[in-house]
């Protein structure tokens, strides 16, 4: 029985509504039980995340001009946040928003962006659509900025209905595109406004240029008037199939692969009654019995993202913070830089010879044997010792399988990774001592488990 | 780094002789490797391709594609220079004819394409004009789907590639008759029964090992194969076992795909410099397959950016630029090897663009588009017929007048020899592409 005890449930939503767990981490959310950990896994308000804010802090001014400081900024947040579901919404919103630096070409930019997805990611859909729209990256990205009233440029208003709030063909026509282009006319981008010293942007860093607005009547999605780019996302908001296009995605990604009409119904009804809030879809979605059903257990195959990261905060490897991005892009994936506007190719998609590679290889480098006093390489005789499951290869196997997959593994896989250790004859000193220790989290890392969620 | 070359292959003998007993161990079977190869090569045996398979006086076809994502406008690309509409429905963006490189029948190529003028002027480029399929789609990501997959159907999931590999396969193939570069697999790879590897460059396709433990290194790696087959056998029961059988199937390809890429690819030399662009060295990774003995008979490679949306002409000249030097340098590279005759590059994008210009010295998404044919023996010169600039569609766009199918269906017959209604599921009208 997959996810028999409650243990196996938290792992599970820690997997998907987080980036995975440390051994300390783990205990702190077993104590506060299921319903305890998905309540403060949904008000991130509530706790106190000092030293994620901190680190990221670090590179902040930073990264208003510099690629490499922007990725660091958040890729610390990713390894150090203790609000999991808003950092893992700020991903999920980064993918289904997707705006690449590439084109965008400033990092102050996309900073700005991120801020204002990760204030939204559990907020409302409406105001989380609004900003976007009205985001200086995203007008760059996809020229809005030069979306004017005499000659319209359709990119973001075909997008933004096929890709970002209703799917592709869904209730709108060719017509309806061109004529939101004309409504969401007069926008400019001027220098990103960026206040170091706070959280978040104090401007947008747009403006609106009512010459270059095009007044004139439209009718979009059977509505007809003057409409500006408020009226396209208040009208695309209230629609149905927003909002089942929206939590049908939700579904995906944090639960089961073919949610049914009737859950996707459930997370429409809740979009509606909590006036579109996205925080009430997640409440919908992990406290449904399908959340931990067999259907929801390991099917997903872990992103790169996902994989680095989980990796990083499970082994407490917090100095790896500046490497990440090297480690994420060789398995397929670098932040901020999306392949396309539809974001990243999720599933088998991410699996090739190629990335999975990759993922051997970055288990091969954190279980390196590293330097004493460096939070980059695994010290596997200390983290075991640390957590009392080094006396016997039983417990040390455990120990290493509960922190990577989440226990449950065949007995021949389990047999396999006693003998690695010296089976009968282990010893904590000669399996450390012979490299085998390290091995055995090499191995746990490489193994197929691993690499699903 | 220090430690990148470090391999799995590099210990306990160094590659260079590894690479020579690890041919001679395929080819004749009197030298035994040391045992943790031996439980690689004993149970995990692909044998290499026959070396007489691997003949390029027997005329092999090699077949390589070159994606351009985003949706290249096929109007500045291949420019009907003789059409006043054209100038008429860009007036920003049109380019100068005094500027473009002549071709035949009143076209020229952006200026920026020199590499590929090059290649038309020496009789190794065929342009298709006016590619397509009917009711097109202006979505990036549905049109792909339906360049790659050959089929206006939403639910075929495999690729027209993967489906060509599996209608030519072969007990004895190698691991590596196809090949993605970059770190993508694109979906024209996919297939029912195919393993395709994918890799960055060859010197990186390495399982790396931790060298500061003398005998850990070749147990790791034997717990680890042990540990992908042992996940193989607990797939079969799993209600999740599809996920974790096609993750540990990756896995042991992928192991073995990297022993068979060094124990072949050695020899590769060229004169030729290549652009040093991610395109030109996938390219030159595509050149170091195809010459090698793996038998490699497909490569994939992809570039993008061509969502020229705003000021076009800088964006997409720069990238027409880069793609037809890096073919250039493929090309010089294939000719000095005595094949370019045998390897044909099919270059194509998802759609063309919007005749009439926007409002931001751009164009937005539209439809039919010209294709290149490269090398491989291929008629130069144009083939099919240019859509009038001035008889569009409702959206202003291009009517098709050549089916993108009956350009994979001309390669596949005229090149692969194979009856290409087992491949597409249809028949398209030829192109006399080859002589």
């Amino acid at each position: 029985m997959a996810l028999a005890t409650e243990r196996q449930r938290i792992q599970h939503l820690l997997r998907r509504a987080g980036f995975g767990y440390s051994p300390e981490e783990l205990r702190e959310y077993v104590a506060l039980g299921l319903p305890g950990t998905i309540d403060r896994l949904l008000n991130p308000e509530r706790v106190d995340d000092a030293a994620a804010s901190a680190a990221a802090g670090a590179f902040r001014e930073k990264a208003i001009q510099d690629r490499q400081a922007l990725l660091s900024t958040w890729h610390a947040r990713l390894v150090l946040t203790k609000r999991p579901l808003q950092e893992k919404l700020t991903y999920f919103w980064h993918d289904h928003w997707a705006t690449g630096i590439r084109k965008v070409n400033a990092p102050s930019y996309m900073l700005v962006q991120n801020e204002a997805i990760r204030a939204g990611a559990l907020g409302k859909f409406r105001d989380l659509a609004m900003a976007m729209t009205r985001d200086p990256a995203m007008m760059i990205w996809l020229d809005n900025r030069d979306n004017v009233a005499k000659a319209p440029n359709e990119n973001f208003a075909r997008e933004f209905l096929e890709l970002f709030t209703l799917g592709e063909g869904r209730l709108y026509t060719e017509k309806d595109v061109k004529e939101a282009a004309r409504a969401l006319t007069g926008w400019r981008v001027t220098a990103a406004k960026v206040n170091p010293d706070d959280n978040f942007p104090v401007a947008t860093g747009v403006v609106f240029m009512p010459r270059q607005f095009d007044a004139g009547t439209k009718t979009f999605l059977g509505q007809t008037g003057k409409l500006g780019d408020e009226d396209i996302v208040r009208i695309v908001t209230s629609k149905r199939e927003c909002a089942d296009y929206i939590g049908e995605k939700l579904w995906r990604f944090f639960a089961v692969s073919n949610p049914t009409a009737a859950m996707i119904q459930r997370t429409t009804d809740a979009y509606f009654a909590n006036d579109t809030s996205i925080r009430e879809m997640l409440r919908v979605i992990l406290t449904s019995e399908e959340m931990y059903s067999e259907a929801a257990y390991r099917w997903r195959i872990k992103s790169p993202v996902e994989h680095v990261v989980n990796t990083t905060r499970a082994l407490g490897l917090t100095d790896r913070v500046p490497r990440i991005a090297r480690d994420t892009q060789s398995e397929g994936q670098a932040l901020f830089d999306p392949p396309s506007v539809a974001g990243w190719n999720w599933g088998e998609a991410w699996v090739n010879s190629n990335t999975l590679l990759a993922r051997v290889n970055f288990a091969n480098d954190v279980t390196r044997r590293g330097k004493p006093g460096q939070l980059m390489n695994l010290d596997a005789a200390a983290l075991l010792q640390a957590n009392n499951a080094g006396r016997t290869a039983d417990a040390a196997v455990d120990f290493a399988l509960d922190l990577l997959v989440g226990g449950d593994v065949d007995r021949a896989t389990r047999a396999t990774l006693i003998e690695h250790i010296g089976g009968t004859h282990y010893s904590l000193s000669e399996a450390s001592r012979s490299g085998a220790l390290q091995g055995l989290f090499y191995l746990v890392l490489t193994m197929p488990l691993a690499q699903l969620a | 780094m220090d430690y990148a070359n470090e391999t799995f292959l590099d210990r306990p003998v160094d590659r260079r002789s590894f690479i020579k007993r690890g041919i001679a161990f395929v080819g004749a079977s009197a030298y035994t490797p040391p045992a943790f190869l031996r439980a690689v090569f004993d149970e995990e045996t692909r044998p290499l391709t026959p070396a007489s398979v691997v003949d390029y006086a027997a005329k092999r076809h090699v077949l390589v594609v070159l994606q351009m994502a985003g949706g290249n406008d096929g109007l500045n690309t291949v420019i009907p220079v003789g059409d006043r509409a054209y100038f008429d429905a860009r007036p920003t963006i049109a380019l100068n004819p005094e500027a473009s490189l002549p071709l035949a029948q009143g076209f020229a190529l952006n200026p920026a394409m020199t590499g590929m003028k090059t290649l038309y002027d020496r009789g190794q480029l065929g342009v298709v004009l006016g590619v397509g399929y009917p009711n097109p789609n202006r979505s990036h990501f549905r049109s792909m789907d339906i360049w790659h997959s050959a089929s206006m159907d939403e639910t075929t999931d495999t690729g027209w590639i993967g489906r060509l590999l599996d209608a030519t396969k072969h007990e004895q193939d190698s691991m590596w008759r196809a090949a993605n570069i970059g770190s993508q697999q694109a979906l024209s790879l996919r297939s029912q029964s195919s393993f395709v590897p994918s890799l960055g460059s060859v010197p990186d396709y390495v399982f790396q090992t931790d060298n500061s433990f003398r005998a850990e290194g070749p147990r790791r790696q034997q717990s680890f194969l042990q540990l992908q087959r042992q996940a193989e056998a607990l797939a079969v029961q799993a209600e999740y076992g599809s996920q974790l059988a096609f993750v540990s199937k990756t896995g042991l390809d992928a192991y073995q795909s990297t022993v068979d890429l060094h124990a072949a690819v050695t020899e590769y030399k060229t004169t030729v410099t290549y652009p040093t662009t991610p395109l030109a060295s996938a390219l030159k990774t595509s050149a170091q397959l195809i010459t090698s003995n793996l038998a490699t008979g497909v490569c994939y490679v992809t570039t993008g950016g061509f969502d020229t949306h705003s000021n076009q002409q800088v964006t997409q000249n720069g990238l027409l630029g880069g793609v037809s030097n890096a073919l250039l340098a493929f090309y010089d590279d294939l000719q000095a090897q005595g094949i370019a005759d045998q390897v044909t590059t099919v270059v194509w994008s998802e759609f063309g663009r919007r005749v009439k210009e926007n409002g931001s010295r751009g164009t937005d998404h539209g439809t039919a588009n010209p294709m290149f044919v490269v090398g491989g023996g291929v008629r130069p010169g144009m083939h099919g017929e240019q859509p009038s600039v001035a008889n569009l569609d409702g959206s202003g766009d291009l009517k098709y007048t050549t089916d993108f199918r009956s350009v994979y269906a001309s390669v596949i017959a005229q090149r692969f020899k194979i009856d290409p209604k087992d491949v597409l599921g249809g028949s398209y009208p030829a192109l006399p592409l080859y002589a």
